[in-house]
């Protein structure tokens, strides 16, 4: 019971990075359904941000804003550069125009950083640990928690009092109905943007203490994580995508203190393979969103 | 007719040959100029069996699978155990399993073996992938593959009793690597065949149609599932053969060597060729083979590399190792932005040979014959009930309809005539009521399978494969029909298009043609099924009253082709009372009136919900 108990906080600290990475992913595909295979660079390009910062002498205190600014300004250049030259392309194009992108990023910084790892120093608090009765719980997924459930509820503000909110739940439901009603569909995407990089700049900023490194293709995980938990929890429900994170997150940590030690280091190939099992039973998700194809 | 030996047997082999001997020669040429290049040539030559095997699926049926890649590691495992002398696994992997330790094949049987293997993981994949209802474009089956791929990786890594695991690899030699090209070639040329064949064999060519339109497809009698299965099983056997033969070249295999960059490297080699082209694919290898090498070079010695002695300064700044890396990810990049089909798109050597060697044939002279309609198969639809949420849309509604007859189905906007058409096709399903043709139950029936039994229909919003052509378009059909209503003498293609008055047009791509002439073809193409019933969705909409008078005459000839008789939904009135000899008509879901055109005319039921204030004034 207590190592459930136990599994159960390690799962919800790790989770709640995913959640805030598959929202960012969720809320992309509900305006341009593109699954944004990108979305882990705006990481990797913080994290090189973060390397300077630190190296430079700043503070964690300073460097975590840097984060999130450098998140969100990379993800609007990405939008401007890439994206908004495929909108309503075909899905093949967009899925594949996001994996250039995330090459073409990590391949910069192998031409002008280095192959090899960045490290900067992490906050002392980051290995600090608590006990409550017999459970071990980290400063870190303490702190994480809180934050990222102070972001899930500005965001679900923002996204339901707010007329940028209203516009972009209208772009998701019906993007092309949205557009006849008024909605701006520049503003609206690259607004889908920003906030997209706002949640991964958070996301980030926790990923990046707890990793103090990056190298050029340290995106891929952060990215797999957020595009898989968007999957779980049903492409274009940002309520799934939420869901879908904490459910990654609690499926890693159960089966690395479950599986039996010969295969316990498999725990990424069997998460792949759940999902794949959970796309073929199930294809539309944990939460399903409602698609008709009028003919 | 079908299979129209020289052009989709003849001409798809001599062209095969003749993309061959350019490849090799351009690789021969190359390598020549440039000293020290063989290997990289070898492996490009070893890449083209690969890129052309994803080519097979992902061309035809645009699905972007990011998984042929881990089914290439899976055969290059399974090659390697397999090849290896006993002598030497008994060095890295001493504990191998299922008795593996003592097994050693001549090196053409462990590629057989490989084969093999690959294949049975291929199609538990493909079952996988078929239910999670894979069409072209669709992001779960991306994902299932990009699974497999990833998948894959973690065993071969955490799996060093069968693998070596990661840093050992399989060093291993069986008389040496590959000594000679010739194996290389001969699977190259076999390969190029194969993938030309593929594409314009029957399979091939549903594929396709199923990646324009999975809809429409499933409508003509297509099932898009089996196609796909067989694309990929196709596809994989290339793949694994490919993929043994690298490892047989390199001497070695490790996790990473089949993996994600190899993965990268190959789909940016089949977009920027053109995924939908073999022709397409070989230059796409060939082109980023060439463009990685000078990347490469470039970024090692600048300028250099042109043999001139040019200050290369100025561009210090992008002339830097790793420049590759760069060149592979603005190549995906920019092909998907400025050109997302590629250089070639779908153009391919042999079909312009071929179209360019056809004589200027002339229209056949011989009509078709007009068959009698018999009334052996009465089509019989009895209490449909849909709902859609809290909303009827359709309450106990039922027709009937023979061959010799046409009946309409008219009604207000939202009354409910499409989603009819829809429960009788199988595109929508009904909580009860029945489908009954000629005493075969068709309830609930996979679409395909009520197209094949002789319901075939057309749609209200036009939906043609628009990147084939008029022809083409018919043959998907006429296909269908050749295997599926044997009974049923299916017409004549030639026949067919000159009777729809679509001849001047049969080698122009579906997508340029006018609104008029692409009705006549989904006409054309739904009567190319020889179906027992044509349903046509508003055949005339958006037409003219003089177009529509036209088609009168249209659906009235191309139905008398194939003895069909027609069921017929539109708002056109005059085009409705010319046709029917029934009509019936829904309001809000309900039948409201039943009988002649004159007695539907006559009805003040019908006049007061369909036409409204204006009939009655």
């Amino acid at each position: 019971m207590a190592e459930l108990l136990q599994n159960l906080i390690d799962g919800l600290g790790r989770g709640s990075i995913y959640a805030l990475l598959a929202l960012g992913v969720a809320v992309i595909f509900g305006v341009m359904h593109l699954l944004n295979f990108a979305h882990g660079e705006l990481i990797t390009v913080s994290g090189y941000a973060a390397f300077w910062a630190i190296n430079a002498g700043w503070s964690w205190y300073l460097t975590v804003p840097l984060i999130v600014v450098v998140s969100v300004a990379t993800s609007l250049v990405i939008e401007r550069i890439a994206f908004s030259r495929v909108r309503g392309a075909d899905d093949f194009t967009l899925l594949l125009t996001s994996f250039g992108v995330h090459f073409v990023v990590s391949a910069v910084f192998l031409l002008y950083v280095s192959a090899s790892f960045k490290t900067f120093a992490r906050p002392g608090w980051v290995t600090d640990t608590y006990s409550v009765g017999s459970l071990r719980v980290e400063v870190f997924d303490t702190v994480v928690i809180a934050v990222t459930v102070v972001a899930l509820i500005a965001t679900t503000l923002l996204l339901q009092r707010t007329m940028f909110g209203l516009a972009l739940r209208a772009a998701a439901a019906d993007f092309d109905t949205a557009r006849l009603m008024g909605v701006r569909s520049d503003s609206v995407i690259r607004g889908a943007f920003a906030l997209s990089g706002v949640l991964a700049g958070i996301a980030g900023v926790f990923w990046l203490m707890r990793a103090g490194s990056t190298f050029p293709t340290a995106g891929i995980n952060p990215m797999l994580k957020g595009v898989l938990a968007a999957l779980i929890g049903g492409l274009g429900s940002l309520r799934g995508a939420v869901l879908g994170g904490f459910a990654l997150g609690l499926a890693e940590v159960l089966l690395r203190s479950r599986l039996p030690d010969s295969v316990a280091s498999l725990t990424e190939g069997v998460v792949f393979l759940l999902i794949a099992l959970l796309f073929i039973f199930r294809p539309q998700g944990l939460v399903a969103v409602a698609h008709a194809e009028r003919v | 007719m079908f299979p129209d030996l020289r052009r989709d047997v003849l001409y798809p082999i001599v062209g095969g040959v003749v993309l061959f001997a350019l490849f090799v020669g351009f690789g021969l040429v190359y390598q020549g100029q440039l000293g020290g290049a063989e290997r990289l040539v070898t492996f490009a030559l070893i890449d083209a069996v690969i890129v052309l095997g994803i080519q097979i699926y992902v061309g035809n049926t645009g699905i972007l699978s990011f998984g042929h890649i881990g089914f290439g590691a899976i055969a290059g495992y399974a090659f390697a155990l397999s090849a290896i002398s006993p002598a030497e696994k008994a060095k890295r992997i001493s504990d191998a399993p299922f008795g593996l330790a003592d097994v050693q094949l001549s090196p053409w049987l462990a590629v057989g073996v490989a084969v093999a293997a690959t294949l049975v993981v291929a199609f538990v994949v493909g079952v996988g992938l078929a239910r999670s209802g894979a069409e072209s474009g669709a992001v779960s089956a991306t994902v299932i593959t990009l699974a497999l791929l990833f998948v894959t990786h973690e065993v071969a890594r955490n799996w060093p009793d069968l693998t070596g695991g990661d840093r050992a690899g399989l060093s291993f030699r069986i008389g040496g690597t590959l000594d000679s090209r010739v194996p290389i070639y001969v699977a190259l040329l076999v390969t190029i065949v194969i993938a030309r064949l593929y594409a314009q064999s029957r399979s091939g060519r549903l594929a396709v149609a199923a990646r324009e339109d999975n809809l429409a497809s499933r409508a003509m009698g297509v099932n898009p599932l089996v196609q796909q299965m067989v694309a990929l099983l196709i596809s994989v056997a290339v793949v694994s053969v490919g993929a043994s033969l690298r490892v047989y070249e390199k001497g070695s295999i490790l996790p990473g060597d089949l993996f994600f960059n190899l993965t990268l490297v190959t789909l940016v080699m089949l977009i920027v060729g053109g995924r939908r082209s073999v022709t397409g694919t070989l230059l796409g290898v060939a082109v980023i083979t060439a463009g990685r090498e000078l990347a490469r070079r470039l970024g090692q010695d600048g300028f250099e590399v042109f043999g001139i002695g040019l200050d290369d300064a100025p561009l210090d700044w992008i002339f830097r190792e790793n420049l590759k890396s760069v060149f592979l990810g603005v190549s995906m990049l920019g092909f998907m932005i400025w050109r997302p089909s590629g250089l070639l798109d779908d153009w391919e050597l042999d079909r312009w040979f071929h179209a360019r060697s056809a004589r200027s044939s002339e229209p056949p002279t011989d009509p078709l014959p007009i068959l009698e309609p018999d009334d052996s198969t009465p089509l019989v639809v009895e209490g449909v009930n849909v709902t859609f949420g809290g909303f009827r849309a359709l309450t106990d509604v039922g027709i009937e309809a023979r061959k010799s007859e046409v009946v309409g189905i008219i009604g207000p906007n939202g009354a409910g005539k499409t989603t009819l058409l829809n429960v009788i096709t199988g595109l929508v399903e009904s909580s009860s009521g029945s489908v009954v043709l000629g005493g075969a139950d068709l309830t609930s029936a996979p679409s395909f399978e009520i197209a094949r039994s002789g319901l075939v229909r057309t749609f209200q919003n036009l939906r043609l494969f628009t990147a084939l052509t008029v022809r083409e378009n018919v043959e998907v059909s006429a296909l269908v029909a050749a295997t599926s209503r044997r009974h049923q003498p299916s017409p004549d293609v030639d026949g067919l298009l000159a009777a729809a008055g679509l001849w001047e047009h049969r080698d122009r791509r579906a997508r340029e043609l006018d609104y008029g002439t692409s009705r006549r073809l989904e006409l054309a193409r739904a009567t190319a099924m020889a179906p027992a019933y044509l349903l046509l969705d508003e055949p005339t909409s958006g037409m003219s009253d003089s177009e529509s008078l036209l088609m009168i005459e249209q659906v009235r000839r191309m139905a008398g082709l194939v003895g069909a008789g027609v069921v017929v939904i539109d708002h056109d009135l005059n085009f409705i009372i010319g046709i029917c000899d029934r009509i019936y008509c829904l309001d809000c879901g309900e039948v409201i009136a039943h009988g002649s055109p004159a007695e539907i005319q006559a009805d003040p039921i019908v006049q007061a919900a369909y036409l409204g204030a204006a009939a009655q004034a």
